[in-house]
């Protein structure tokens, strides 16, 4: 809590000062937090913070301008010094007073912001699963309506989630009126249909009087009957739009603008030590959007002799792009398991990529808690491929390939309306993750990677 | 000239050179150098050891290491910095300046105490 906390203190400071300096400005938070425990220490962190804020904030500002001040004008012999930050004497009360009264005014604002929005990016890839059509998030909107309501202390969550009788009736027969027209497999339809119909009829309904348990028990009745996981029905605490916002042409230049902001969400591309490619990558993002830094990052790994593919934070995203990246590691075309979809010649990847030097390197892939929907299809294919090892933890086990019908303002349901060949043995990720192979804690997964990609490296 | 726009040397800026001296640290390894140094009297901040390294990297008083060859496996995201051949030299310059500062203090006897 505290370090996001702290992270979004850092978005304060200016753009050139994020990207030079963020990271390093966390891990020095992390490293005092982790060194400097018990209240009065964390206290003092604090205050050292917060009054680092304070005089390093405006300077960085400032700093805009001075380094081109400084070497496109003539040489300045009595100039301004333009390291404010490092001038010797304490700061003017008045400059203290100003800093202090704009740090109250951006803390009070992003408590604000905290408590009742989200961040763009993470409200983004939902948003562009449902753009697509084909699927939209089951899990990840419900786990992400469940953190509005904890953030929103003002509202009463219970007054808002209560369910009357005839909204559960007229809940449940939309349900069964949707499932007998859109899941793929009718059998199964009319199997669930018949055992809602017989919870209703012995009153395993009336003492439910919470919209969230009401879906979340509808669901699990469902996978009683059938095992699809990609089946579900879900609550939105917040008003379900008539149509997808992200459909709109203003979304489309706002997910395109967000993205370039982002570098398309490649957040590390490296060579680590021993020629080891590492590459971050919190989502699968549009590759019509994304295509030139996708291959632009492929291209700078392409002589490693190990990839470590990061996706710890990655919360899913395009098929395509999963498929994209996907077809670099393969000499010859491969079957590329997609629930969302039913099995054309697209299936295959595009293998062998020209150029690519890739399809015979040790691939590792990290994993956590948080690994969601597309990044999960990422390591499941590539665990069924033998391709990757995966090392972590079990993913979320979301797989968002139900097509989303819209209930009413508040419910709508996931249903799968294809059939998609799955070729392996196991089931997939839906409702149960993907199981790591080496089975470690988030936090020390790139360790454990480097170490297993060191020992299959060629010796020297 | 680094001189100029340094000068005089900014005390932030005077502690992080005399903490890379025979050491090559990385910032948090910087600010505990710092801390120590002064008795836990300075406590660098991440936006003041930042910015004061950016500036002491333009003027190339200290440099960034590629990468260790040491580093532990998880370390190689961390920057390490190294004590640049002009940083020694004002960091040396700037100590003169200040103990001719202190010989002056102490002829004028307004220091009291053994250990100045």
């Amino acid at each position: 809590m505290s370090e996001k906390l702290y992270a979004w203190l850092l978005r304060l400071y200016p753009a050139h000062f994020r990207e030079a300096y963020g990271d390093e400005a966390l891990q020095l938070f992390r490293d005092r937090a982790r060194d400097e425990k018990g209240f009065f220490l964390r206290l003092r962190l604090w205050l050292d913070l917060l009054f680092d804020l304070t005089i390093s904030l405006p300077s960085e500002y400032l700093h805009v301008h001075s380094p081109r001040a400084v070497t496109s004008g003539p040489r300045r012999l009595f100039g301004v010094p333009v390291l404010y930050v490092l001038q010797d004497a304490p700061p003017r009360p008045g400059a203290l007073l100003s800093g202090g009264v704009l740090s109250a005014i951006v803390l009070t604002t992003c408590w604000v912001s905290l408590s009742y929005s989200r961040t763009p990016s993470r409200s983004l890839f939902p948003q562009t699963e449902n753009r697509e059509g084909s699927a939209t998030s089951s899990r990840m909107n419900s786990d992400s309506s469940e953190s509005r309501d904890t953030a929103s202390p003002n509202r009463s969550a219970a007054q808002d989630n209560r369910i009357d009788p005839s909204e559960r009736k007229r809940v449940l027969n939309s349900a069964i009126a949707n499932l007998k027209a859109h899941y793929v497999d009718h059998d199964a339809a009319q199997r669930i249909a018949d055992a809602l119909s017989a919870h209703e009829k012995h009153g395993d309904y009336s003492a439910i009087a919470d919209r969230r348990a009401f879906a979340a028990i509808l669901t699990q009745q469902m996978w009683d009957v059938t095992s699809d996981r990609h089946l579900s029905l879900d609550y939105f605490q917040d008003p379900l739009p008539q149509q997808p916002i992200s459909q709109t042409p203003q979304a489309l230049a706002v997910y395109r603008e967000n993205m370039k902001q982002q570098n398309c969400t490649f957040e590390k591309v490296q060579l680590l030590q021993r020629n080891i490619g590492y590459l971050k990558l919190d989502s699968f993002p549009d590759p019509e959007v994304c295509h030139v830094p996708a291959m632009a990052a492929m291209t700078y790994v392409n002589h490693a002799d190990a990839l470590i593919f990061d996706l710890r934070d990655n919360r899913g995203g395009e098929p395509e792009m999963v498929q994209f990246l996907g077809a670099y590691l393969f000499d010859h075309p491969e079957y590329w398991y997609n629930p969302r979809e039913n099995t054309t010649e697209r299936s295959w990847t595009r293998s062998p990529v020209p150029g690519s030097n890739l399809a015979d390197v040790p691939v590792f892939v990290l994993t956590s808690r948080a690994t969601f929907s597309g990044a999960e299809q990422f390591c499941y294919d590539l665990k069924m491929l033998k391709r990757a090892t995966l090392v972590g933890e079990t993913t979320g086990g979301t797989s968002h390939s139900g097509i989303f019908r819209r209930i009413d303002d508040h419910f709508g349901m996931g249903i799968p309306e294809v059939k998609a060949i799955n070729p392996y043995s196991s089931s997939d990720w839906a409702g149960l993750g993907v199981e790591p192979d080496v089975k470690v804690s988030a936090a020390s997964a790139l360790d454990v990677a480097l170490k297993l990609a060191r020992t299959k490296l060629p010796k020297k | 000239m680094p001189k100029q726009k340094l000068s005089p040397l900014p005390s932030a800026a005077f502690q992080i050179l005399l903490a890379l001296v025979g050491e090559d640290l990385h910032g948090y390894g910087i600010m505990r150098q710092v801390a120590e140094q002064t008795g836990g009297r300075v406590r660098l901040g991440p936006g003041t050891l930042y910015s004061s390294i950016r500036t002491l990297l333009e003027e190339g008083l200290i440099e960034e290491l590629d990468s260790r060859e040491d580093a532990r496996p998880g370390e190689e995201r961390r920057r390490y910095y190294r004590l640049t051949s002009a940083g020694c030299r004002l960091a040396r310059s700037e100590a003169q300046r200040l103990a001719e500062v202190l010989r002056v203090a102490r002829a004028k006897k307004i220091l009291r105490g053994r250990y100045v």
